[in-house]
């Protein structure tokens, strides 16, 4: 079993907040990853809930138990950090046998344990090695087996695949993902990268200047961002905002275009679009001009000017055919595949369709 | 975790540190029978007016001056060889810098006795070509232990110069190489630049170290000929030991303190730098 | 010849003009501990038919004894300094604990000139009435034994990444063992270095010996000072004398050249 629950944590240094008034409850046997930009908060979050990092106010909870004031050893976690922190002097087995050291299990049982432990994660065959004779990927193996070890309530994870190269970063991500799934144990993990973010996650809190932008499923995520934040970081390419004003069900941008969206709000706002929801017509006498290309395997990123605009669409490769650098296109969209955002708060309007009549 | 060792420093240096400065404020005297008697700033007074102190002073002064000069000069040089030479180098560099593991003392003597016209090396060597050289006689005595000095100590400037060069980025060099320019240049313009921070502390480290001299003195001239090496910590153990003043002794070196601390602050603040 | 080749040549040279520059001194002490008293007075000889009899004076005359006591003072001194100064280099380094004032002390404690403490020493010492033991002169030499170590491994604790020791508080010890189990094995080889240099610095300090240790029980430096006798020359076992006291520290210092300038700069430059 591990819930954990914060409640009103907060955490600031004299006249500066980090993390704000923050709420979440993280069910038993989740995965859950904390995502934003650098300086956000969520490592300093992570390090809360681990006790590496006093509480200014709230309180923490570990499977109910208030763990606000305990030492990490009293909370019954286990944490990989980012650069493994693997002790030097230790073998491989020695370090994922170590936490056992702090109970009163015998050594030679310990040894058996970090040796199955080791097998299980591949490593069987390197359990006399030192840490630095082992590749990236091995020492991060380590570092989970060290965690593994404990049985722990939860696991916390701070940016654990950052120091990889890519592909190995993505091999590595299924294995942790089999692992936990495996376990069961509840997990939460913290990653700039939300790539990372949406294929690992069960839930992803997207985090932003000490606050939560957004809790949800990597797809409510994706397809119902409630602020531009948001919709902007999640999704590569970015999303294209476009602001505008919405009147009439019609939504005009600051050059004069204007495009047909069935709406009841009316005010300035910003609509979202993401690159692969914006349609491209080959049109001479086109509002668009077409700037860069980029093709990649299956689908090409084009780059559009619209009347001093940037623009960025998504488009099969098939339909490259009839596209070139340099060329006129009309851009258009279907009114569903909006996101519709207000001028001022910047926060999701609801999409009503209008009714029609009949 | 800290106390212990505030503790201990505080009764191996903070306790005898005021302490000492109690004595300066005595006429305590080890020969006196009775206790001792506060008389002030009498001795400071004294102290500051003895011309034997300030003669002690800037005798120190310009041992310091040259003996740290040419060992960052050489130690420099040194340094700069062992950088780039490619056979034997680990014991080269044992054995280079290992005067300054030598007690003091036994350097002194050592070199007492390599310099002395009848049974010394030296002496006979330069007969051999025929100069004549009394190395502790009037006028030579302080230079000749500032050389004592550099023998013992240019291995220290070159274990740090050695480190530092070896820790300087060696990008801009090869910049400036691939550029065309010499490597005169280049040491002038980039090298040292980059070397300053280390060379400083360094210097300072050195410099506070050589204003300690006592043993060389000790060994070799006993302050003489007349005062002409009687360096501030000889003169202060002669005044406290010698004559048992211990009172003024300590009022001394508290002047000395005085005239070290800026030195100290200044080291300081560049180690911090230099981080 | 091509200026590469000429600068090779020429740095070549000087190095070994510097090595030879050190190894005089040296070769002519050790060749002088072999000789008579009559052999010694011709200062051009090299090679002759080498004595003992100045070996076996100092060891009569106790050098050894003045050995044993210098490693016994170094001994307890670094002992002492070891355990405190790793503990307290490493709250400094970890907490920043006591701020800059604490560094600052224990930088000019390493540089004060002897002549400020020893007056004290030498009071306390009699009223305290242990003038005729080594206890004045261990806490003297503690003095400046003290912050050179813990300065030396403030350097090497630097080093060590914090996340270590947060990963063994997670993995279930406390602070005090995070630091035993993990963050001090990190350090040893600094440790070590910093106990070969303590040790030396001790063992090579003639002006607290002098004046704080009476005649009969001299330390090792002292005793060679004593060779320099009112009778003149005892140049041969002055010789010996110094060889006993060279030696030992010559060999250590090669073991711990590599982690010397890390601990000397205070980790202001990583060698």
């Amino acid at each position: 079993m591990g819930t954990v629950g914060l409640k009103s944590v907060q955490k600031s240094f004299g006249d500066t907040t980090i993390v704000e008034q923050l709420d979440l409850d993280f069910p038993d046997g989740s995965f859950t990853v904390l995502v934003g930009p650098s300086g956000c908060g969520k490592s300093t979050t992570l390090r809360m809930i681990a006790g590496l990092e006093s509480v200014s106010g709230g309180t923490i909870t570990i499977n109910g138990k208030d763990v606000t004031h305990l030492e990490p050893r009293d909370r019954n976690i286990a944490m990989v950090f980012q650069n493994y922190a693997l002790y030097p002097h230790l073998t491989v087995l020695e370090n994922i046998a170590f936490p056992l050291r702090a109970t009163k299990i015998p050594r030679e049982a310990a040894r058996q344990r970090a040796q199955e432990i080791a097998d299980s994660l591949g490593l069987g065959h390197l359990t006399h090695r030192k840490p630095k004779e082992l590749s990236g990927g091995q020492q991060q193996r380590v570092a989970i087996g060290r965690a593994i070890i404990r049985e722990p309530a939860v696991f916390l994870f701070d940016e654990p695949l950052s120091n990889l190269d890519a592909k190995l970063r993505v091999e590595t991500r299924s294995e942790l993902l089999a692992i936990q799934r495996r376990l069961g144990v509840t997990s939460i993990y913290v990653t700039h990268d939300q790539e990372e973010a949406m294929t690992l996650s069960d839930r992803m809190v997207v985090m932003r200047e000490g606050k939560i932008a957004q809790v949800g499923t990597p797809s409510e995520v994706y397809s119902s961002p409630t602020n531009v934040f948001v919709a902007t970081f999640v999704g590569s390419p970015k999303m294209n905002i476009l602001p505008g004003v919405l009147e009439d069900s019609t939504f005009t941008i600051e050059s004069g275009h204007s495009w047909s969206l069935p709406h009841a709000h009316a005010g300035s706002v910003f609509v979202g679009l993401r690159p692969e929801d914006l349609l491209l017509v080959p049109d001479d006498r086109g509002h668009a001009v077409i700037e860069q290309i980029e093709l990649l395997g299956p689908r090409a990123v084009v780059a559009l000017r619209l009347s001093g605009v940037k623009l960025v669409s998504v488009v099969e490769a098939a339909e490259l055919a009839s596209l070139a650098v340099g060329k006129a296109v009309t851009v258009t969209f279907r009114p569903e595949s909006t996101h519709l955002f207000d001028g001022d708060t910047e926060e999701r309007v609801p999409t009503q369709v209008l009714q029609r009549e009949g | 975790m800290l106390l212990p060792l505030l503790a201990v420093s505080g009764v191996a240096v903070g306790l005898p540190l005021a302490y000492a400065f109690y004595l300066s404020l005595t006429n305590f005297s080890l020969t006196q029978q009775g206790p001792a008697g506060f008389v002030g700033v009498d001795n400071y007074q004294g102290s500051l007016t003895n011309e034997g102190l300030w003669s002690a002073i800037g005798t120190t002064a310009t041992y310091v001056v040259i003996a740290v000069t040419l060992e960052t000069i050489l130690g420099l040089l040194i340094a700069l060889s062992l950088q780039k030479q490619k056979w034997a180098r680990d014991i080269t560099r044992s054995m280079l810098l290992a005067p300054m593991f030598i007690t003091p003392i036994a350097v002194g003597l050592t070199f007492r006795f390599l310099l002395n016209d009848q049974l010394g090396a030296i002496p006979y060597l330069l007969d051999g070509v025929g100069i004549s050289y009394d190395f502790l006689g009037t006028g030579n005595a302080l230079l000749t232990l500032a050389l004592i000095d550099v023998w013992q100590w240019t291995p220290f400037m070159v274990l740090l110069l050695l480190a530092g060069l070896e820790s300087i980025p060696k990008q801009p060099m090869e910049a400036a190489r691939v550029d065309g320019a010499g490597a005169l240049y280049i040491f002038r313009r980039i090298t040292l630049p980059l070397l300053v921070p280390i060379l400083s502390v360094a210097i300072l480290l050195r410099s506070l170290d050589a204003l300690k001299v006592f043993e060389y003195v000790y060994a070799t001239t006993r302050g003489g000929p007349g005062t002409e090496t009687e360096t501030i910590q000889y003169f202060t153990y002669q005044t406290g030991i010698q004559f048992f003043r211990l009172g003024e002794a300590s009022s001394m070196a508290f002047i000395l303190l005085a005239i070290v601390l800026p030195l100290i602050i200044i080291l300081f603040r560049r180690l911090d730098r230099a981080k | 010849m091509s200026s590469r080749t000429l600068m090779s040549a020429l740095r070549g040279a000087f190095l070994i003009s510097a090595l030879a520059a050190v190894l005089f001194p040296l070769t002519w002490v050790t060749l002088a501990s072999f000789k008579t008293p009559q052999q010694l007075n011709d200062p051009s000889l090299i090679v002759f038919q080498p004595s003992l009899i100045n070996w076996s004076y100092v060891f009569e005359a106790g050098i050894l004894q003045a050995a044993g006591r210098s490693a016994f003072v170094a001994g307890i001194t670094v002992l002492i300094s070891a355990i405190v100064g790793s503990a307290a280099a490493y709250v400094i380094s970890t907490y920043k604990a006591g701020g800059s004032a604490t560094r600052f002390g224990i930088l000019a404690a390493q540089v004060l000139p002897p002549a400020v403490l020893v007056f004290p020493f030498l009071t306390l010492a009699y009223v305290l009435r242990v003038n005729d033991t080594l206890i004045p002169l261990i806490f003297a030499h503690l003095s400046f034994v003290l912050p050179v170590v813990t300065w030396f491994l403030i350097g090497f604790f630097d080093s060590v990444p914090r996340s270590l020791e947060e990963q063994a508080r997670v993995d279930g010890f406390t602070r005090f063992k995070a630091f035993l189990l993990v963050v001090l094995p990190q350090v040893y080889p600094g440790l070590g270095a910093a106990v070969i240099f303590g040790f030396t610095l001790s063992w090579n300090d003639m002006f607290y010996g002098l004046i704080l240790t009476p005649s009969k029980s001299a330390i090792l430096p002292v005793a060679i000072a004593g060779f320099n006798t009112f009778r003149g020359v005892e140049l041969g076992s002055m010789s010996a004398a110094i060889l006993v006291a060279v030696v030992p520290v010559v060999i250590a210092s090669f073991f711990i050249q590599k982690r010397l300038v890390q601990g000397i700069s205070g980790g202001a430059v990583k060698y």
